[in-house]
């Protein structure tokens, strides 16, 4: 034998005993085939900031499931988690911006089905600043937000700024304005609540995921726009909550549209969702009605499909009901991890929305979403 | 010759030699630096992390590293082995095919176009490879896998193999051929018997860069092999779901928010280097010597 044959086999064999080590865990192997017959596993992704959250649910699903359903999900950005979706290579894709009319109908005409936008978790918005002297609870309101960003307001004693802050000992020092440089979820929230607060702003500038800053200096990611905000004394900027929390930054306050002045808290999130959602959930809520919520925040939404056997990705029935069970429990129990990682709860109001959305899922025309919501007892 | 007349004393010849030796030496240590200051760096950033974890565990969610508990690369590390190894099956006939035909048959009708598309292929952005395997295999398939990911970095392979493969047949000399047709074999048993025994360094070397090479491809498996944060619950799922690799999972251990995963990530980066040197080190071991037997 030549030692180039050797060495493969060498090589193939350590493989083979390192992917069996991997694998075995001193139960017999008949067993082991049983219970790997109805294993799953589940294929998802989509956008980065609820990848911590969906990720340490896995993890728990995981290990609930003694590792019979696996749930894979990569944070590839919410674009790329709609496109995934709509190409059918993934059994769920998940987004920070609900589909849009167009994506709805087109999958409406492919699938014979619609496309479920089911919203698992919420995002919020907080502004940062640094102010020398000054710490978190610096109260702000949509008009002052948006004569900053304007450069219409460009020093921290400015008396809009004092007018709000009464008893403040506010320095004259001129405002630095930051925002993200890259698209992101977290500016399509900020400058939607921008939107909704001015009709300037809307007309003039409006909202997305990136736009045209009339000011301002760019930072990359939340860690980009945290670092120039941090490094400059005076700069403004806007982070999603969970960031400023863990890299204790000050943030703001913010004056609601019913007049009231909310400190960002996960309960003041959850409570902004709290409204008359429609019923596919696709909604903007920022700057809610809600008298307590906290106005700049939004859903994060997970994307089923309604026929799940048109997904090309769903390969049969067993995987459609674990994904089903999955979505369940990820709405209702796995709700349990969002306060230590950093999330607010979805309100009962999206909860019932879900479970009616969850109601419809079908395979090839069997309503098994209500099945599997009888075996729950949640109907 | 100018400058022989002018240094015609014993010294200064001298001299002259050992500045021009100390030049080589010079342009020899600016080659190897780059790769010394890489390797020292990502080795002085990563041995830290290195732990048995490590090479037993799954990586799983961030929240696992930020909480202290255990969490590795195993499924990523069996993951690359998977993916590159059907890489290699699949590039090396195609690859090794397309050599043998520039270079045993320079007068035939395709050579020049396929000696053309095969510079194109390989001058292609690796990321559009990566993007033809997923037309081709995952939306037929409806899956991201690993198999589509060997294909991909196969497509990253089979040029390098063709160029590598064509050159060390070239390097025999004709007169080997020719004695193989004055016994009367037929040309493809001449070939095959003869030159291809006579140039197995090359090959072999060949086949080794084009491997280390798409080894270390990230692009390519962005949408075809795709990632997982756990190994697959069959062994198939090895091939036809998504799996792990080391270059692409270093992306976005890298990417990621998290300080915890930074140094996965470096560790990860030594991981990789090791298979990477590795493979080099066993290249020499095979080819030294054996040359001509």
């Amino acid at each position: 034998m030549n030692p180039l044959n050797k060495t493969f086999n060498l090589i193939l064999l350590s493989v083979i005993i390192l992917f069996i080590a991997g694998c075995s865990n001193g139960r017999s192997s008949e067993e082991r085939r049983a219970e790997r017959k109805d294993r799953v596993e589940l294929q998802g992704a989509g956008a980065s900031f609820p990848a911590p959250l969906i990720t340490a649910m896995a993890d728990e699903y995981r290990q609930i499931t003694n590792r019979r359903v696996t749930v894979n999900y990569q944070s590839i950005g919410s674009g790329g988690g709609i496109r995934q979706f709509v190409e059918q290579t993934i059994m769920f894709g998940m987004s920070e911006a609900f589909l849009s009319d167009e994506i709805m109908s087109e999958i409406e005409s492919k699938t014979e089905g619609r496309a479920f936008n089911m919203p698992v978790t919420l995002a919020d918005v907080v502004v940062t600043y640094n102010i020398p002297g000054i710490e978190k609870g610096l109260v702000f309101d949509g008009e002052l937000l948006v004569d900053i960003y304007m450069e219409r307001v460009t020093k921290w004693d400015d008396p809009k700024i004092a007018e709000l802050n009464p008893g403040k000992d506010l320095p004259s020092l001129p405002i630095t304005v930051v925002h993200r440089s890259d698209g992101s979820g977290t500016t399509n929230l900020f400058t939607s609540y921008l939107s909704r607060v001015s009709e300037e702003w809307k007309s003039k500038i409006g909202y997305g995921t990136s736009i045209n800053w009339p000011a301002g200096v760019g930072g990359n990611g939340n860690e980009g726009v945290a670092g120039a905000v941090m490094n400059t004394p005076g700069a403004i900027g806007y982070n999603s909550f969970s960031y400023a929390l863990l890299n204790d930054m000050s943030f703001g306050y913010i004056v609601n549209s019913s007049g009231n002045t909310i400190k960002p808290s996960f309960e003041a999130t959850t409570e902004a969702a709290d409204i008359n959602l429609p019923d596919d959930t696709r909604i903007l809520f920022t700057n809610t009605p809600a008298p307590e919520g906290y106005p700049i925040a939004g859903f994060a939404w997970m994307l089923v499909y309604e026929n799940l056997e048109k997904n090309k990705a769903v390969g049969n029935r067993q995987q459609a009901e674990e994904l089903i069970e999955f979505i369940i429990w990820s709405i209702t129990d796995g709700q349990d991890f969002s306060e230590e990682l950093g999330y607010a709860r979805l309100p009962e109001a999206a909860i019932e929305k879900n479970i009616n959305m969850i109601k419809q899922v079908k395979w090839e025309g069997e309503p098994i979403g209500m099945e599997i919501l009888k075996s729950n007892e949640l109907i | 010759m100018k400058n022989f007349s002018e240094h015609k004393t014993l010294w200064q010849r001298n001299l002259w030699d050992r500045f021009m030796v100390a030049l080589l030496t010079f342009s020899t240590i600016m080659v190897m630096l780059p790769l010394l200051i890489i390797i020292g760096y990502v080795v002085v950033n990563g041995i830290s992390a290195l732990n048995w974890d490590l090479f037993t565990q799954e990586l799983g969610s961030p929240a696992r590293a930020m909480q202290g508990k255990s969490t590795g690369l195993i499924h990523t590390m069996l993951g690359t082995a998977v993916v590159d190894l059907l890489a290699i099956i699949i590039a090396a006939p195609v690859g090794l095919g397309a050599g043998i035909m520039l270079s045993e048959y320079p007068d035939h009708k395709l050579n020049p176009i396929l000696r053309v598309i095969n510079d194109t292929l390989n001058g292609m952005p690796a990321i559009l490879k990566g993007l033809l395997a997923f037309a081709l295999i995952v939306k037929p398939m409806g899956t991201f896998s690993g198999l589509s990911g060997g294909f991909a970095l196969a497509f990253v392979m089979i040029p390098i193999i063709a160029r590598s493969t064509e050159s060390a047949l070239m390097s025999i000399p004709w007169s080997i051929r020719e004695a193989g047709l004055a016994i009367g074999l037929p040309r493809w048993r001449v070939v095959l018997s003869t030159v291809m025994p006579a140039a197995r360094t090359g090959l072999v070397t060949g086949f080794l860069i084009a491997f280390a090479r798409a080894a270390g491809e990230a692009a390519p498996l962005m949408f075809t092999s795709f990632g997982n944060n756990y190994l697959p619950n069959h062994w198939t799922g090895m091939i036809l779901g998504p799996v792990d690799t080391l270059p692409q999972r270093l992306y976005s251990l890298a990417i990621s928010p998290y300080k915890e995963w930074h140094e996965l990530g470096w560790a990860a980066g030594i991981v990789l280097l090791g298979f990477v040197v590795t493979l080099f080190i066993i290249a020499r071991m095979l080819t030294r010597e054996k040359n001509y037997d």
